[in-house]
């Protein structure tokens, strides 16, 4: 199983690359119009650039936009070797700046998440596999999977609309509060905690309902298993064969799973942050578009694609690690 | 006292549809040192039994009785109690499934898992003790770091009795531990059992289907059969004699105990119960069964030799009882034959009893007499406790039938096949013209021959020799007897006629489950179908017992000689000079 | 065709009376908006593009719910907006469902290089980040519905194709399979009496199942400004609402906002309860593990 299965994998993960960068490469240049033409810029707090003719010609010929499409390829292949990914039209800022600048708050609010939901998913998945077929298992899972079906950002908007408007909890934009004075690291810890809070909620109950049906499965399907009855008849006591028996082996996919959560948040950050108006690369993604800026949208695109691709392969690689029945 | 004590061991499953008991009143007792075995195919109990003695049924089960550990009753014990008792004085070896042990986890670490949670010491001194007991099942110790994946079946059976030897318990049960294992891990497996037992004393139950690996080992054996314990007692015992009629199917239906027999197995489906049945669980499989053995379950009760049986009848009941009986002819000189002389008969329900002697050895004339067609001078031939002569039982069904020897004879040139197979149905006038054509057609179905009216018309003038004979043993089963004497049925048939008439013949038996005596010159012959031999000589009966014992172990010189006059090729060398068949195994 | 309605018609009974309390309510739910977004001109006063009322008025004797920035009236876009939310979430199950599906079929079928090449395609839109590329893709295509159903269509073919493929490679290995084949069976004959019985009952859940998804994701690329203007869904509401700066400062929020919000969530749970209980019904083995 192994080797071929490590090979397919990688070479899954390579060609799916090469798709992106492929996608990411012609999309623009399909488009109807050019970057310079559409002015109409929705961005909130952002200035709307106008542009001269002369100007227009200049960035055309600055950006290559004029040249065959073959050598506009092999140019930006050259570039991204070099890690070099362009400059933003609209911020007029190297694009790895620009995406360095909001990167951060996406992997802090998608990385919260997912602890958080793998936590209080499994956590629950335990209670409701030891109480199974009890009330408190029907209603956790009626509960949770009707959670589950309601798409997270309309979610987030609820729970600005409770929170943020109508109790005024919390603030209704923003990573750390404008023009703050920090009396300490504590301070400015809280104060983005503050601002973090809702995002994370919101994108912690996408995939809350996914982990924890997963363990819960998991955990029932493994507690039917004969070796956790030859655990019980080694007089060991509930505790140990729960933990050392049960648990050991249910949460084996769900670690694996969370390389792909981590996955999956990173591409639904895009909504929750526009809800919330969290300055991360969703929302910046966002910005792009309406302003058709190329290079700003091909850099955010190829930096997700390919932190969602590393977590997967990261995923596909534990779980072959931890599993003995493959890893040998 | 008993290590192990079962009283009226009861358990109920409860599942969606009700409950469903597995075990229904169960006792038995196990001495230290002892090995128990309990046999049963699925379905019988065997293996709710041995969880149930460990305490590892699931919430949905519940049971009531009493188990008794050295005297302390665990049956209703709380967990955390019971935990003590695991592994420490009861531990259990699981049949090897898929995942009996936890995939991951080494197998040493598992098997040093309760060694650490049961007794205060070192890890380092718990590996070394794991290390010694994987040289005691004969595993090398390189393997205690090795996943359950990376071994064999045969090797991981053994890491399960390592680790149930682990806390050197004084009882040891084993549940079906050799079920997925080739004959040659097997043997090993035994041999290794018994090793150990002789060397630390353990007390064992043994749970399996498998009848030749549970006799190999046990002194004692108890037969479950759907839940219940039908019979008990030492284990050469039951196997030479067995007592209640599932447990001769079991016997007959394991190839490796009597090697030259068909193998034959039990008629019916699975056990009765679930619409309101309360009688015996194997009555409706059962061949002998009377009226009570449907309306209540027997119990069970000891029978001598400390045997125990549960059935209505005792066990298998004794169908036709002969006492010394002596028959004289009176030859033209003056002299006198003494045709039998002093013989006694015994046949069971369901069973064959073979007679075999040379010719005028007094085989037909006694199964005349057996039959109630002559007379004995002297001594009394019962069926079902009825003196036979004058009782006409070829009259009536549920009788004695016989069948002759030459096929020419026993069916009249000009009868027709239905008017021979009718006759006994047409001259004692039992049911209608159609009743009896119908009764005609099933007898012929059953010897398998033709039941189209172009045969049923065809004169028994113009059929072969074994297709009279079958027709003659059609009219003997349309009066459903319950004891069929063959007299050298198959005697005049040429070889593969003979063949095939026997294979049909021993058929109907099994089938149907009548007794039957087997009359024959042909020793080999008998030992394909008998249950049990009698050997006749000049009059006298010289020796009987069970067919494989007289054939291979003969005590007199009279059987012996008979043996000896086997004189064809055969597949094995028999150290008279005749030649074996070369070519049989590699050189 | 006329017996075969009326089979079909008590197939359906049967297995709606199978359903669960929470996949009837489930099935009124669904039934109810579909009766709004077919009757919507009767349902409402206006239609739905054209400036009646003052801006922002709250909701009154003419504007049920009031009236947006526009003056647009707000019940009028609800009702119409069912129309076009119902209408993109169906378009995109039912091509990419029967579309993927019949690829998938095709692919476990035939075998050899077809299938390789469905299944590395499969493959490789599975593990594509599904929704930036759609966000990117939409935006470079342009705000068209079409569009919009195209990109979506093109990110669902792949689960049912898969799914198909799976299904279809299953019933090929049974041995009734081959002696069907041995009698002279065609390969339609084998498609029509065999294959597609089997596998359209999943496709129909997984139908439902992508109705959901394409709900979801058209109103996530309105919601980011990505949806075509002319055809106001729920999604482009939401969008409209947020967009206006005072939003939240503001009560309008009660009544453009949260009308759009609850009928998706409403039509999105309805969805979920039928597929779930749907998958129940037509395969019994599920039952087992639904939390009992």
């Amino acid at each position: 199983m192994n080797e071929r299965d490590r090979r397919a994998i990688i070479f899954r993960f390579v060609i799916t690359l090469l798709v992106i960068v492929a996608i990411n490469f012609l999309l623009p240049r399909m488009m109807p119009g050019d970057p310079f033409s559409t002015m109409a810029s929705d961005i909130q707090g952002e200035d709307v650039i106008v542009m001269t003719e002369a100007q227009r010609e200049y960035y055309f010929h600055y950006y290559g936009l004029d040249l065959p499409l073959h050598e506009q390829f092999f140019s930006y292949l050259a570039n991204l070797a070099r890690g070099d990914l362009g400059r933003s039209i609209h911020y007029r800022m190297p694009v790895n700046e620009v995406i360095l600048l909001h990167l951060p708050w996406t992997l802090l609010i998608v990385l919260s998440a997912t602890a958080i939901s793998t936590v209080a998913g499994v956590i629950l998945g335990v209670v409701s596999a030891r109480n199974r077929s009890k009330g408190s298992d029907r209603l956790m899972m009626t509960g949770l999977i009707a959670f589950a079906e309601i798409p997270s950002f309309l979610l987030g908007i609820i729970l600005l609309l409770i929170f943020c408007v109508h109790l005024q909890i919390f603030p209704l934009a923003g990573a750390v509060t404008p023009f703050a004075h920090y009396t300490g690291v504590l301070d400015q810890v809280r104060d983005i905690a503050y601002h973090a809070f809702l995002p994370v909620l919101t994108l912690s109950f996408a995939q809350l309902t996914g982990v924890y049906l997963l363990t819960r499965n998991t955990l029932i399907t493994v507690s039917t298993k004969d070796y956790i009855r030859t655990a019980h008849a080694k007089g060991l006591g509930d505790r140990i064969v729960w933990t050392r028996h049960a648990l050991r082996n249910a949460l084996l996919p769900v670690v694996t799973r969370t390389g792909f959560v981590i996955g999956m948040l990173m591409g639904g950050a895009v909504l929750v942050e526009s809800v919330f108006n969290y300055p991360g690369i969703g929302l910046l993604l966002r910005n792009a578009v309406v302003a058709r800026d190329y290079p700003l949208i091909q850099g955010i695109l190829l930096v997700v694609a390919i932190s969602v691709l590393l977590c997967n392969l990261m995923a596909d690689r534990i779980y072959l690690k931890l599993d003995p029945r493959v890893a040998g | 006292m008993s290590v192990l004590e079962v009283s009226n061991l009861e358990c109920c499953y409860h599942t969606d549809n009700g409950a469903v008991k597995a075990i229904d009143g169960i006792s038995f007792g196990l001495e230290a040192g002892e090995i128990i075995g309990v046999i049963g195919e699925s379905g019988s109990g065997k293996t709710t039994l041995a969880l149930s003695i460990m305490r590892l049924l699931d919430g949905r089960a519940s049971i009531s009785g009493t188990i008794s550990y050295n005297g302390t009753n665990i049956a209703h014990l709380p967990e955390p109690e019971m935990n003590r008792f695991r592994w420490k004085d009861i531990a259990i070896v699981f049949q090897n499934s898929l995942d009996v042990l936890n995939p991951v986890m080494t197998v040493g670490n598992q098997v040093i898992e309760p060694l650490l949670k049961h007794e205060n010491i070192s890890v380092r001194e718990a590996e070394a003790r794991c290390a010694d007991l994987f040289r005691t099942v004969g595993l090398d110790p390189i393997w205690m770091d090795a996943y359950p994946h990376q071994l064999s079946g045969g090797m991981r059976q053994r890491v399960l009795l390592a680790m149930a030897l682990s806390c050197n318990p004084k009882l040891l049960i084993l549940d079906e531990v050799t079920s997925a294992l080739d004959a040659y891990t097997r043997k090993e497996i035994r041999d290794l059992l018994i090793g150990l037992q002789k060397k630390n004393g353990y007390g064992m139950v043994v749970v399996s289907h498998d009848l030749s690996f549970v006799s190999s080992l046990a002194s004692r054996m108890i037969v479950l059969y759907a839940g219940r314990v039908v019979e008990s007692g030492p284990t050469t015992d039951i196997i030479n004699a067995p007592r209640h009629p599932y447990t001769r199917g079991l016997i007959h239906s394991t190839p490796d105990i009597f090697i030259y027999r068909d193998l034959w197995g039990i008629p019916g489906g699975e056990a009765s119960g679930g619409d309101g049945y309360a009688g015996c669980p194997f009555g409706r499989r059962c061949t002998q069964s009377i009226d009570i053995c449907r309306t209540s379950p027997p119990l069970l009760q000891p029978c001598g030799d400390d045997r125990e049986v549960a059935c209505h009848r005792g066990g298998i009941a004794t169908l036709l009882r002969a006492d010394d009986i002596h028959f004289r002819y009176t030859l033209p000189a003056g002299r006198v034959l003494h045709a039998v002389d002093g013989v006694d008969v015994e046949v069971r329900e369901g069973e064959v009893l073979a007679i075999v002697g040379q010719t005028a050895s007094g085989k037909s004339t006694l199964a005349h007499i057996l039959a109630g067609i002559l007379r004995p001078e002297s001594g009394t031939v019962r069926f079902m406790d009825r003196e036979v002569y004058g009782a006409n039982y070829g009259h009536r069904f549920g009788g004695i039938q016989i069948v002759f020897q030459d096929p020419f004879s026993s069916t009249s040139n000009r009868f027709t096949v239905l008017d021979a197979v009718r006759e006994p149905l047409d001259i004692n006038g039992i049911g209608t013209a159609a009743e009896r054509l119908d009764m005609a057609r099933e007898a012929l179905r059953q010897v398998r021959l033709p039941t189209i009216d172009e045969f049923l018309g065809r004169y028994c003038g113009a059929l072969s020799g074994g297709q009279r004979q079958r027709v003659a043993l059609a009219r003997a089963m349309v009066m459903k007897p319950k004891l069929l004497i063959a007299d050298e049925t198959t005697s005049a048939l040429d070889v593969s006629t003979a063949a095939n008439v026997l294979r049909t013949l021993k058929g109907i038996q099994n089938r149907k489950g009548f007794a039957m005596i087997y009359i024959s010159h042909d020793l080999s012959l008998t030992l394909k179908i008998a249950d049990r031999i009698a050997v006749m000589d000049a009059g006298r009966i010289v020796e009987t017992g069970n067919a494989h014992e007289v054939m291979l172990h003969p005590r007199d010189d009279r059987t012996k000689r008979l043996i000896d006059a086997r004189i064809s090729h055969c597949c094995h060398d028999h150290g008279d000079g005749v030649p074996t068949l070369t070519g049989m195994g590699e050189p | 065709m006329v017996p075969h309605l009326q089979d079909v018609i008590a197939r359906l009974r049967d297995v709606i009376s199978k359903f669960s309390l929470e996949g009837k309510i489930g099935l009124c739910g669904i039934a109810l908006i579909v009766m709004v977004a077919v009757f919507a001109p009767f349902l409402s006063a206006y239609p739905p593009g054209k400036i009646t009322g003052g801006s922002l008025e709250s909701p009154g004797a003419d504007h049920p719910l009031g009236t947006d920035e526009l003056g647009m009236d707000i019940w009028s876009q609800i009702c119409y907006g069912a129309r076009m939310s119902l209408f993109i979430g169906l378009a995109v199950a039912c091509i990419a469902g029967l579309g993927g599906g019949a690829l998938g079929i095709l692919a476990g079928y035939l075998g050899g290089a077809a299938d390789q090449l469905v299944m590395r395609t499969v493959d490789v839109i599975m593990a594509l980040p599904a929704f930036p590329l759609l966000i990117v893709i939409s935006a470079f295509m342009g705000p068209n519905i079409f569009n919009v159903i195209f990109v979506l269509v093109l990110f669902s073919w792949a689960k049912p194709a898969r799914i198909a493929r799976s299904q279809t490679l299953t019933i090929k290995n049974n041995a009734y399979i081959t002696a069907a084949r041995n009698y002279g069976a065609t390969p339609f004959y084998l498609l029509r009496r065999h294959i597609l019985p089997e596998v359209f009952p999943i496709l129909f859940v997984l139908i439902i199942g992508i109705t959901s998804y394409a709900i979801m994701a058209e109103t996530g690329l309105a919601f980011l400004g990505l949806g075509d203007p002319t055809a106001k869904s729920w999604g482009m509401m939401l969008h409209y609402a947020t967009s206006f700066r005072s939003i939240y400062f503001t009560p309008y929020w009660q009544w453009w906002l949260l009308p759009p919000l609850a009928a998706l969530i409403v039509l999105l749970l309805c969805l979920a309860f039928v597929g779930r209980d749907l998958e129940q019904v037509l395969d019994p083995r599920i039952r087992q593990n639904r939390g009992v």
